[in-house]
């Protein structure tokens, strides 16, 4: 297949300002530490405020704006759509419906709006437009005002992964979602409404850029959802954590490439650890490994090694010994046979440890497993991907994300906290940080990034 | 955990990986995944028989690597054996009866006997077994590893629950395929109002007058519609260019099955049961039941990835604790009706458009309650 060229990440935005972001902060500046408290405070505040069932003030404003009795409608971003890309995903269960509580479900409101940013040779999306009478428009402003003037839309998606875009120096891929974002709130700006946004995946690979995105959204009051299908999709068994729950340490197993899946893992470990006792308070210290060090890690620290064992017993992929698929590995044949392993050691501010393991080559799932520091009990499940094309034909995983998305966009509310993402976003930058320096700590003070978990984790289970 | 098991014997038609026989046997011998760790069962001495002239170079691997121990005859397989183990070529190919017999006849007296797939080819011969079992002392149990695992939901019928329709998809050749989906869908239906009441008549369809049937309501559509809506593996034009599709609302299920084939139940009590075939429409097994309130409630049968195929561990988990003397999960009464309904499947006479009565398959149960 022959694709196009990289452009460099600043070409994306080519006749478009940047928007809606301090200029300083959008030049790379950090932020102090008192800026940043101060910010994750009011952005918790805003997450109690419009709690899952909740309508806030601006959300209030947003529905008022849409006429009584007509559908919502959306306009969704994307930076490809081919078969299997994130985008194709949402797009094709935004058009055709995807299978919900027993029955096929036909959402509630319509996609009148692409934009594209990439077209491979087997793109899709103009088949999409075509066949469903849904223009793709030439910028992201086109889409969200529908070649008008203002806002035309009532909710925004933007999946911005899959696509040929360029690397950070520690190998983050510069996926467009900041950008797709930052003109998505000049348009809300310059029309002086809001309506609920939801991204894909991590905020940015650019901290300052993340923390904008969430400052936004709370200045603006527009509901924004953020992040992974792992936190919503089925839990094998199907486990959920009661708020308040005495957790220490969560671990979990993961596989994949780093930045791409990385991120899924720690969504994967976050959904958990935000449900312990106190609430999420923020990390301060993450340190990365890779190759024998993780297995040093591993029998170095008793709780984590007895997390990491419960996780693997939860996977439906390990693969042993050859020739006996039953069989279950120990550190030793770990040692031997698992090529090129990776793990992120991450310290909260509370003392609580996440531990995550990418073990691309011993299992291809998700697993999780947390426990107080007596082990007692210990609470693991698969977050089960039925993954095509390997397993199924269809991702469903995204149909409860999807649903999410639709009831945010009815509801003006989102159902979850977008802080979550904020800090998952964090630790992902942080951590192929750590990587890239050698596997050396890398404290974390801007990572103060404080909120509380809903009461229900919202997971697939009907 | 019960009582201690000293001794488990294993009897194969072929022996083979990713075969059940390879799944079951590894699970005893080298242990699986149970609540959150690695259980090892740790029994003394796991012996397998093979059936003569059949070679197996992975279980002289397996009593080299795990100190399996060889047998060359069932006698001695199954001398001083807790419990007996009986695995088949395939799931829902005929059973080796005389596996079974032999088992029945030499098994220490109190102790357990499992019959993977079909308990047997002949009704009649099933109930000899559940009789020399009754006399000897032993329980005997089959089934398959549908039936044990997770559902996508995780949904159970609440007990007692008066049900009107059940209807269950499932793909691959006859009769494994009918097999697996009436031992998966059994412990969904057993717990209706009453229990189990058996089988009084059983129609079967194939090819358009599958759909004629639909349309009829000899089966139910919305039914289907919702046991597919579990379904992640459509086929057609998600295997294409990776679409979602309501593929009843469509109407792409008769477009895209292949030779499909029904067989429509009526059980003693009223409830319709429809197994459907439908190879080409989604590849993966899911059902869907009807509460004669009007509830419905749907799921699919999660088989879990090879070469692992840990739905299986679930299975294990069952015999074990059951062969460590707690009680079987399942009445015998499933397997023999069960059989009976396979065997009516083969014969000519189940083909007949008006259907065939089916006297014999008046077989009443209840499920534990669980």
């Amino acid at each position: 297949m022959k694709r196009p060229p990289t452009k460099p990440a600043g070409d994306l935005m080519t006749g478009h300002d940047r928007v809606g972001v301090d200029p300083a902060r959008a030049a790379g500046a950090p932020w102090t530490r008192r800026e940043f408290v101060a910010r994750a405070g009011s952005v918790a505040a805003a997450a109690a405020l419009a709690g899952p069932a909740g309508l806030s003030p601006a959300g209030a404003r947003a529905q008022a704006a849409r006429p009584a009795g007509r559908r919502p409608r959306i306009a969704l971003l994307a930076t490809e759509v081919r078969k299997m890309s994130h985008a194709q995903h949402f797009v094709d269960r935004f058009l055709e419906g995807y299978g919900w509580q027993g029955r096929h479900h036909h959402p509630e409101l319509d996609l009148v709006a692409l934009y594209v940013d990439q077209f491979p040779e087997n793109d899709l999306s103009r088949e999409r437009s075509r066949r469903r009478h849904v223009p793709i428009y030439p910028t992201v402003e086109e889409a969200l005002t529908r070649g008008g003037s203002k806002l035309a839309v009532d909710g925004v998606v933007i999946i911005a992964e899959h696509g040929l875009y360029p690397h950070t120096e520690t190998g983050q891929t510069l996926y467009p979602r900041s950008r797709f974002f930052q003109r998505v709130v000049k348009v809300f700006e310059a029309s002086g409404r809001s309506v609920p946004v939801f991204n894909d995946k991590h905020l940015s690979t650019d901290w300052n850029e993340c923390v904008a995105m969430v400052e936004a959204s709370r200045r603006l009051g527009f509901p924004f959802l953020a992040g992974s299908s792992l936190p919503v999709t089925w839990r094998i068994p199907a486990v959920e954590i009661p708020l308040e729950t005495p957790l220490t340490e969560s671990v979990c197993l993961a596989y994949g490439g780093l930045d791409s899946y990385d991120i899924h893992g720690l969504e994967t470990a976050q959904c958990m650890s935000e449900r312990r006792a106190g609430g999420e308070t923020g990390v301060r210290q993450i340190q990365a490994a890779r190759g024998a060090k993780v297995w040093d890690r591993l029998e170095e620290r008793e709780l984590t090694r007895r997390l990491f064992f419960t996780a693997l017993s939860r996977s439906f992929t390990c693969r042993g010994p050859e020739g006996y698929p039953a069989s279950f590995p120990g550190i030793t044949w770990l040692r031997k046979n698992v090529r090129n392993p990776a793990a992120y050691f991450i310290e909260h501010r509370d003392g609580f440890a996440t531990s995550l393991f990418m073990l691309a080559g011993l299992v291809a799932d998700f697993t999780y497993a947390g426990a107080a520091r007596d082990a007692r009990p210990i609470h693991s499940c698969q977050m089960y991907l039925p993954m095509p094309p390997a397993l199924t034909t269809l991702a469903d995983f995204f149909n409860p994300l999807a649903n999410h998305i639709e009831q945010m966009i009815l509801r003006n509310a989102a159902p979850y906290p977008v802080e979550r993402t904020l800090l998952t976003s964090g630790m992902t930058i942080r951590a192929l940080e750590s990587l890239y320096r050698g596997g050396a700590p890398v404290a974390t003070p801007e990572l103060e990034v404080a909120y509380r978990a809903p009461a229900n984790s919202q997971f697939w289970r009907t | 955990m019960g009582r201690e098991l000293r001794k488990i014997a294993f009897l194969f038609e072929e022996f083979a990986p990713a075969t059940p026989g390879q799944q079951l046997l590894d699970r005893f011998l080298i242990g699986y995944p149970r609540d959150g760790e690695f259980h090892d069962p740790r029994i003394p001495v796991v012996a397998a028989h093979l059936m003569l002239g059949v070679n197996a170079p992975e279980l002289d691997d397996r009593a080299d690597d795990y100190d399996l121990t060889p047998a060359e005859t069932v006698e001695a397989a199954v001398a001083g054996a807790d419990a007996v183990v009986v695995v088949p070529r395939r799931p829902g190919g005929l059973a080796n009866e005389r596996f079974v017999e032999l088992a029945l006849q030499q098994a220490p007296a109190g102790g357990a006997c499992f019959v993977y797939g079909a308990l047997c080819n002949r009704l009649a011969r099933g109930q000899e077994f559940a009789r020399v079992a009754r006399e000897r002392n032993l329980e005997l149990r089959s089934g398959a590893s549908l039936s044990l695992t997770w559902r996508l939901p995780p949904v159970e019928l609440p007990w007692e629950t008066p049900l009107a329709d059940a209807l269950v998809v499932a793909q691959g050749p006859f009769p494994g395929a009918e097999m697996q989906a009436l031992d998966a869908l059994a412990p969904v239906i057993e717990r209706r109002r009453g229990g189990e009441s058996g089988v009084r008549r059983v129609y079967y369809l194939e090819g358009e007058a599958v759909w004629r049937a639909g349309d009829r309501g000899l089966w139910s559509w919305p039914l289907l519609a919702a046991a597919l809506s579990r379904s992640d593996s459509p086929q057609g034009d998600s295997v294409l260019d990776g679409r979602t599709q309501d593929l009843v609302g469509l109407g792409q299920v008769p477009k895209l099955a292949r030779q499909p084939r029904a067989w429509a139940l009526e059980h003693e009590d009223g409830l319709r049961t429809t197994v459907l075939t439908l190879d080409g429409v989604v590849a993966d097994f899911n059902f869907a039941v009807r509460a004669v309130d009007g509830a419905v409630v749907s799921a699919q049968l999660f088989r879990a990835p090879p070469p692992g195929e840990q739905h299986f561990s679930l299975l294990a988990a069952a015999l074990e604790d059951w062969f460590r003397g707690g009680p079987p999960g399942w009445p015998l009464e499933r397997g023999l009706l069960i059989a009976g309904l396979l065997e009516t499947f083969a014969q000519p006479a189940a083909r007949d458009p008006r259907g065939v009565a089916t006297p014999d398959l008046r077989i009443k149960y209840r499920a534990e309650r669980g």
